[in-house]
């Protein structure tokens, strides 16, 4: 007797286990655990918060999508972003980092936009195994260290001073004036710039740089000893700020836009930019890496109307980059079929991905040098030709396959 | 044979002698401070950032560009309310009572007001760099051509400071406050209020930072850190020239600022900042009380 009241009540037991486990909303709370996925970006100076601003926007949007569009990952679960300042320095991006891999768990990390941050972070993902994406950082050391973790959608040193030096030498240009702050991304790409002028055999081509603190306010005398120099044109190698700074000063004591001067990342891109400048912004050059007429992806169409909705303007390079990393996490995490670190940073490694400019497909490869785990977009050199001008009205200067126009000087 | 080129060298010094009279003005609120209240605020820079940001918002949002030497003078209003508020809710307690190393405490709690004042800018105005349009079209002060905004902060600097001294030495309030600095017990016995003198002088001393703020609004930026300077140069320039001396501070900024305009161009411009504390370094080492010592009088 005792014996079949036993059986009974471990019967019961295995039945209600069996719906238990079949209940559609017990099913779905499992379904529902998020996967986390961690955003570090500068969000405050001294870094670029303006830079890091449109990158978590982005990735917001790329979560949105994902959560949305996608149904989420590994049937049904939502992505949730797990958003850290590292306010441009190294040790608070350290710091963010080990809290979300210990903390918070995520499984990715990516945002990064300060090459000094994002070089010390690539150490602490390979320490945890968790991949880590730099998103607007440039410096080619991120890469060139080859860490299994590491992934980049952004262009390196090599790439940006090649692009520039092959305009210059386009122009006849001779002699070339830098000012660089003294930063991985600065100095790197100082270096870069000389190397690449070595590589290509311009032995008539003279570089005048001044390698700066970008905590200094006034570079006044240094921009007047380079003035004194005759440039043919000047390269304006900062970020945040300092960039402004230049710009300004150079303006204020007649070098430019006299001289010709280029930017070496896409901040005139930003809508602060003439709020900032007005028409001492006027013929400003820079290396863009997005030009409205270049053509977005399903994703980056997506993207557009919504991120123009809600902020009131187009969205940039950085904003689609930060989108773009989160669509191609999740493709990835999908075909993983698995939220382990190491499962995502064979996935990424072994498929390719759809990203969010027109045809555009990402493929992590195991290449030398930088290029290891790196896709570039391609770049231009675009040129503002008069005050409060909109990005998509800027003339293409380069590559030729691109070009709209020719130089405007005033 | 070396040519010199003379209207470029006067150009190197025309602009550190600009940029070192800026600093003086950045550095006179905290010398001033100190000079009456023997504490150092380290939230200066802090001060600097709020009087640009009070600046911004009065003349794009309220009077214009055009009256932007009223927008200077309500900030200076603005952020001197707020430092009348600050010393008495903060610092002021600290003085009254029987309280052990309380300029060790009152230091710190300008430490700490800093770090608020960085966060609530951050909160408030969000993370973008702001700057409003310049004061004045570009001119030039002898052989250097300078933005018409450096050269407002120029004057305007040059005005500031005469009336500041016009006022420590012409008028009542003045004299208190040379009296406090030179013995705060004797002034007690003539029947001033030392505390009150005390939140005076601190209103003042934030006051001027934020003229410096509000003037170099729209050369320098404006953003949550952008006080660092402020706050960099200004101790750099208390300690050349003494604590608590105001001619130190003037001779100091000055010295600071063509030590590195000549630095960055003949040495090297990656290290303009270390030419300052270097030469810090050579005066503490040789006069250890700054180029202008202030002598109390002890009763």
């Amino acid at each position: 007797m005792k014996s079949k009241t036993g059986s009974i009540v471990i019967l019961l037991i295995a039945v209600f286990l069996l719906v238990w486990a079949h209940n559609p909303l017990t099913s779905q709370a499992a379904a529902k655990q998020p996967v986390k996925i961690g955003v570090i970006s500068p969000l405050s100076p001294p870094g670029d918060p303006a830079a890091g601003q449109l990158i978590t926007r982005g990735a917001k949007f790329g979560a949105k999508f994902v959560n949305e569009e996608m149904g989420g990952v590994l049937g049904g679960r939502p992505i949730k972003l797990v958003i850290e300042d590292d306010s441009g320095t190294p040790e608070k991006g350290v710091a963010a980092f080990r809290k979300l891999a210990t903390k918070d768990k995520v499984i990715a990390v990516m945002g990064q936009y300060h090459s000094s941050v994002c070089t010390a972070l690539v150490d602490v993902g390979a320490e945890y195994g968790i991949p880590t994406f730099s998103t607007g950082a440039s410096a080619s050391i991120i890469t060139k260290k080859h860490q299994v973790t590491t992934f980049k959608t952004h262009v390196i040193d090599y790439d940006r001073a090649s692009t520039w030096t092959d305009f210059i030498a386009s122009q006849g240009w001779k002699r070339i004036a830098i000012m660089a702050e003294n930063t991985d991304y600065g100095v790197g790409l100082y270096e870069a710039t000389k190397q690449i002028k070595g590589e290509r055999g311009l032995k008539d081509v003279e570089i005048n740089g001044m390698v700066f603190d970008r905590k200094v306010a006034d570079l006044t005398p240094q921009l007047l000893k380079l003035k004194a120099w005759k440039p043919d044109i000047l390269l304006n190698i900062g970020v945040g700020d300092p960039t402004y700074r230049i710009t300004k000063q150079a303006y204020d004591i007649g070098l430019f836009p006299q001289v010709p001067m280029m930017g070496a990342h896409d901040w005139p891109a930003r809508p602060e930019f003439w709020k900032n400048l007005g028409k001492m912004g006027e013929y400003m050059m820079f290396i863009n890496y997005y030009h409205p007429k270049m053509g977005l992806s399903r994703l980056g169409e997506w993207l557009k109307p919504r991120f123009e909705k809600e902020y009131g303007e187009i969205p940039t390079y950085m904003a689609y980059n930060g989108f773009g990393q989160i669509a191609l996490l999740a493709q990835a995490i999908n075909l993983a079929q698995s939220d382990a670190p190491k499962d995502l940073t064979k996935s990424l490694e072994d498929w390719v991905y759809v990203f969010w400019a027109k045809g555009d497909v990402v493929d992590f490869e195991r290449s030398a040098g930088a290029q290891w785990h790196n896709h570039t977009s391609p770049l231009q050199i675009v040129q503002y030709t008069k005050a409060n001008q909109p990005i998509e009205e800027s003339t293409i200067l380069w590559p030729p396959i691109m070009k709209t126009g020719e130089i405007a000087s005033p | 044979m070396v040519t010199i080129d003379w209207t470029l060298l006067s150009q190197y010094i025309i602009s550190g002698v600009v940029i070192g009279l800026i600093y003086s003005l950045m550095a006179m609120g905290i010398t001033f401070i100190y000079g009456i209240m023997r504490i150092i605020n380290w939230s200066m820079g802090e001060f600097y950032m709020i009087g640009g940001y009070l600046q911004y918002i009065i003349i794009t949002h309220f009077l214009g560009v055009e009256n932007w030497y009223l927008g200077v003078l309500l900030s200076m209003v603005g952020v001197f309310l707020l430092g009348m508020v600050v010393q008495g809710l903060l610092i002021k307690p600290m003085f009254q009572g029987s309280v052990e190393r309380r300029t060790e405490y009152a230091t710190i709690v300008t430490i700490s007001l800093g770090v608020l004042f960085t966060n609530v800018a951050v909160i408030g105005a969000g993370p973008f760099i702001y700057s409003p349009p310049g004061y004045y079209h570009g001119t030039r002060i002898l052989t250097l051509p300078v933005s018409g905004t450096r050269f407002v902060a120029f004057i305007g600097t040059i005005v500031l400071l005469s009336l500041f001294y016009l006022f420590l030495k012409k008028t009542w309030w003045g004299r208190a406050f040379q009296g406090a600095a030179q013995n705060r017990m004797g002034i007690q016995t003539a029947g001033i209020d030392v505390f009150r003198l005390d939140q005076i002088a601190f209103g003042i001393g934030v006051a001027l930072a934020a003229a410096a703020g509000a003037l170099l609004a729209p050369e320098f930026y404006l953003h949550p850190r952008c006080g660092s300077i402020a706050t960099m140069k200004g101790f750099e320039i208390i300690v050349i020239g003494g604590l608590g001396s105001i001619p130190g501070v003037l001779c100091a900024g000055l010295l600071l600022g063509l030590i590195e305009s000549l630095g960055a161009v003949f040495l090297n411009p990656s290290f303009r900042d270390v030419y300052g504390f270097l030469f810090l370094l050579a005066i503490l080492a040789i006069k250890p009380t700054g180029l202008f010592e202030e002598r109390e009088r002890v009763a």
